[in-house]
């Protein structure tokens, strides 16, 4: 059996966090972080294979969260999944800004999280990175 | 009574004052024809029937006249035969004398004959050349009257042989040839050979007053114009009208002109001539006197015709008098003419008129017409300052009192709508914050139940368990999708809804996530989604804003699933047309009636469907749809046919496209 591959896991909601943890946790080995600081902090220190990243969060949010990581050269390879508000952030691609602003993320998935299509979207990232 | 009448709206009439003003032309042109149409009637009758009276009056003179020339020969005569010398002659048999005498009186009188009878009614003396003598002149009814010593007097025709012992003179100046005229009556003769004689016969008595014999006399009408000219003179005073005689005189023999002043074509006296048919008829035949106007030669005369009779009553000629027509019917067209020019002068003084007063009237009502369009344009400040006592006067008032009503109602209703505005800012803050609160809470239970539900979470131990979780999983789906309208309501009506168009690829962008989202409802209501036209519609490419656009499609598929029939089809298409990009959301379903289909974009608008009961939307979702498709420059609409589909349709402009 391979070794399992780390999903770092970014969000302020600890419910939800741990519903993703518990999705997740069938195929990946999961880290969790409750606020942005602590998140890049994890994934500079812990070198996940995929990131989960939520956008509303106190002490940083995803958005800098993701310019941070993107920028540093040690954690830019690190495909990033946001995912999005619901009715706020419906889209998911490269062409959506958010609030305006754009977002250098290698996925976006909308909130209420389905934990199936999850498990796909972080194995897709995973594959190709 | 003219608000009734329908013509206003035909007249091409654009302000009251053009139709105050007509209505008052139409008024007096209306009068003003009428009282000049009777007027002229009735003055025009007046004139005729004046000249009329005026005819029959000359008549009369013409008659006096010709009576007193009558009178004159009688008087002659009379006297002359009560002369001693006369009578003395006669006793005497003194007959050189008495010729000699008579002619004498007979030339200085200007007498065409004066002869002499004895006792018995021989011709003792005549006074012309050949002076014939010896014949019996007894018979002639004024000579017997003289003979039983009666004075008499009157209009005689003599007959040629009875002329010819006269004088032969007297034969030629009666002789004459018929004119022929259309008009006249036609008869056997075509001349005339006898003569009108104005004659008198009076007795010569002794002094013991036995009859010596009768002195007759008289003067040949024929040709002689004296009684004619008289009448011209005196009636008429020679007047001239227009180089024209304004009075003719005319003494028929029988129906021949024998002495007129009515003149010819050649400007000669229109002797020889006859009178007309009904002029005939009338006064020869009937004896009755004729009045009306009547064409004499040239003109047209207003002319009268009395019979002339004789001693036996007989009648032998016409006396004719006639005006010119020509004076009066000038007069007349002169009346005619002065009622037209002053009803002429009345329109012009009422159209004069009519602008001012229509300008006093309608000046207010212009005013007012301005202010209402002031007020129309929301300003509430301006008055209307009419000092008038009538209903414009009264409509100024009531208007200046609904305006500052008006105004107070307006200012309430600001304060009211600015109330209204801030407790809706509030009703949507607090629904974005409970909505944004129950969104996450609802996402950690939507994916606990995901897992729960397949058993990822470990086996579930009976089906009621797998029931339960399946309901709770429902019913967290339909609380997420209500939460998520409210969100794009809050976001619409907040106005926070920005647009960022870019060029994208439509169908990917916008379809795919949605029908993704959606597999699972879809795959619970066994429905169908046929994607019509699908390649050129997955290379399809528009400008629109990518998550906005999804909404759209997310709550218009959405709605086909709540409303479309179980196992039923959804169409989803899109047409390329000149200017805009039309696509298309179809389900097979009970529809909708043709009297909803445009209520169904209004917020909370429900559409009742089978599932009403079960399926309970937000009424926000087309709502949302329509604002979003609106805000893009585009158009949506449903169409349904009932029992059957339901579509919607919505547009995007192409905008530019990129090369």
């Amino acid at each position: 059996m391979e070794a399992r591959r780390k999903v770092l896991v970014i969000d302020d909601e600890p419910d939800l966090v741990e519903m993703i943890r518990m999705a997740l946790e069938r195929q990946f080995e999961v880290a969790t972080a409750f606020n942005g600081k602590d998140g890049v902090a994890k994934a500079r220190s812990d070198k996940p294979d995929a990131i989960v990243l939520d956008i509303m969060m106190p002490e940083k949010d995803g958005f800098a969260a993701c310019r941070e990581l993107k920028g540093d050269p040690n954690t830019a390879s690190i495909p990033i999944l946001i995912l999005t508000g619901v009715g706020e952030y419906f889209g998911r691609t490269k062409y959506t800004k958010m609030n305006g602003k754009e977002i250098e993320a290698d996925d976006f998935m909308p909130k209420p999280v389905d934990p199936n299509e999850l498990i796909r979207r972080v194995s897709d990232l995973l594959r190709k990175g | 009574m003219w608000s009734k009448l329908k013509i206003w709206g035909l007249m091409p009439f654009r302000t009251l004052r053009a139709k105050l003003v007509f209505s008052f032309l139409l008024i007096v042109l209306a009068g003003g024809l009428a009282s000049t149409i009777i007027g002229t009637e009735m003055v025009g009758d007046t004139i005729i029937a004046q000249a009329q009276k005026k005819v029959r009056h000359d008549l009369v003179s013409a008659w006096m006249v010709y009576q007193e020339k009558l009178n004159r020969i009688r008087d002659v005569l009379n006297l002359t035969a009560k002369r001693d010398l006369i009578i003395r002659s006669l006793v005497e048999g003194n007959l050189d004398t008495l010729r000699h005498e008579l002619e004498r009186v007979r030339i200085e009188y200007g007498l065409d004959l004066l002869t002499v009878t004895d006792k018995k009614g021989v011709v003792l003396i005549r006074t012309r050349p050949p002076y014939q003598v010896g014949d019996f002149q007894g018979n002639d009814e004024l000579v017997r009257r003289a003979l039983v010593k009666e004075v008499v007097s009157s209009t005689e025709i003599v007959p040629q042989q009875e002329l010819m012992k006269e004088g032969p003179e007297l034969v030629r100046q009666a002789f004459m040839e018929f004119v022929e005229t259309p008009k006249a009556k036609s008869r056997p003769e075509t001349q005339e050979t006898s003569g009108m004689v104005l004659k008198a016969a009076i007795p010569i008595l002794d002094v013991n007053g036995n009859i010596l014999g009768v002195l007759y006399g008289g003067a040949l009408l024929n040709r002689n114009y004296e009684i004619v000219d008289k009448i011209k003179d005196v009636v008429y005073r020679g007047e001239l009208y227009k180089g024209k005689e304004t009075g003719t005189a005319t003494i028929f023999q029988w129906d021949l002109r024998i002495s007129t002043n009515v003149k010819n074509h050649s400007g000669l006296r229109a002797i020889g001539t006859r009178v007309a048919r009904d002029v005939y008829d009338q006064v020869l035949e009937n004896g009755r006197a004729w009045v009306d106007r009547a064409f004499v030669v040239n003109d047209w005369y207003i002319a009268t015709y009395e019979p002339i009779r004789n001693i036996k009553g007989e009648i032998v000629g016409i006396l004719y008098v006639g005006t010119l027509e020509e004076p009066y019917t000038d007069l007349r067209r002169n009346v005619i003419y002065s009622f037209f020019a002053i009803a002429f002068l009345g329109l012009v003084v009422v159209l004069f008129l009519a602008y001012f007063i229509t300008r006093s009237i309608t000046k207010p009502i212009g005013e007012l017409v301005k202010a209402t369009e002031v007020i129309a344009g929301g300003d509430f400040s301006h008055e209307v300052s009419i000092q008038s006592r009538d209903e414009v006067g009264h409509l100024s008032i009531s208007f200046n009192r609904m305006t500052q009503t008006l105004k107070a109602t307006m200012e309430e209703l600001y304060v009211v709508n600015t109330k209204l505005q801030e407790l809706n800012r509030h009703y949507l803050e607090m629904v974005g914050f409970i909505t944004h609160e129950l969104n996450q809470p609802m996402g950690v239970l939507k994916g606990f139940l995901i897992m729960l539900e397949d058993e990822s979470l470990g086996p579930l131990a009976n089906p009621k368990q797998k029931q339960a979780i399946a309901t709770m999983l429902r019913n967290v789906n339909a609380l997420i999708n209500m939460v998520q309208k409210y969100l794009q309501l809050g976001r619409i009506e907040s106005g926070r809804m920005e647009i960022n168009k870019v060029r994208i690829p439509l169908f990917e962008e916008t379809l795919t996530p949605v029908l993704q989202d959606e597999k699972q409802q879809l795959a619970a209501r066994k429905m169908e989604v046929v994607i019509e036209n699908e390649r050129a519609f997955r290379q399809l490419e528009g400008v629109a804003d990518p998550v906005l656009l999804q909404i759209v499609f997310s709550n218009l598929i959405g709605n086909a699933l709540k409303y479309g029939k179980e196992g039923g089809k959804i169409w989803i298409g899109f047409r390329e047309e000149p200017l805009e990009l039309l696509f298309y959301v179809k389900n097979e379903g009970r529809g909708i009636p043709a009297d909803k289909l445009n209520l169904v974009f209004e917020k909370f608008a429900r559409l009742e469907g089978e599932l009403e009961h079960r399926r309970r939307g937000t009424g926000l979702g087309l709502f949302n749809a329509k604002e979003i498709v609106e805000k893009h420059g585009g158009r949506i609409w449903a169409e349904s046919e009932e029992g059957k589909w339901a579509n919607f349709l919505f547009t995007l402009p192409k905008g530019e496209r990129k090369s």
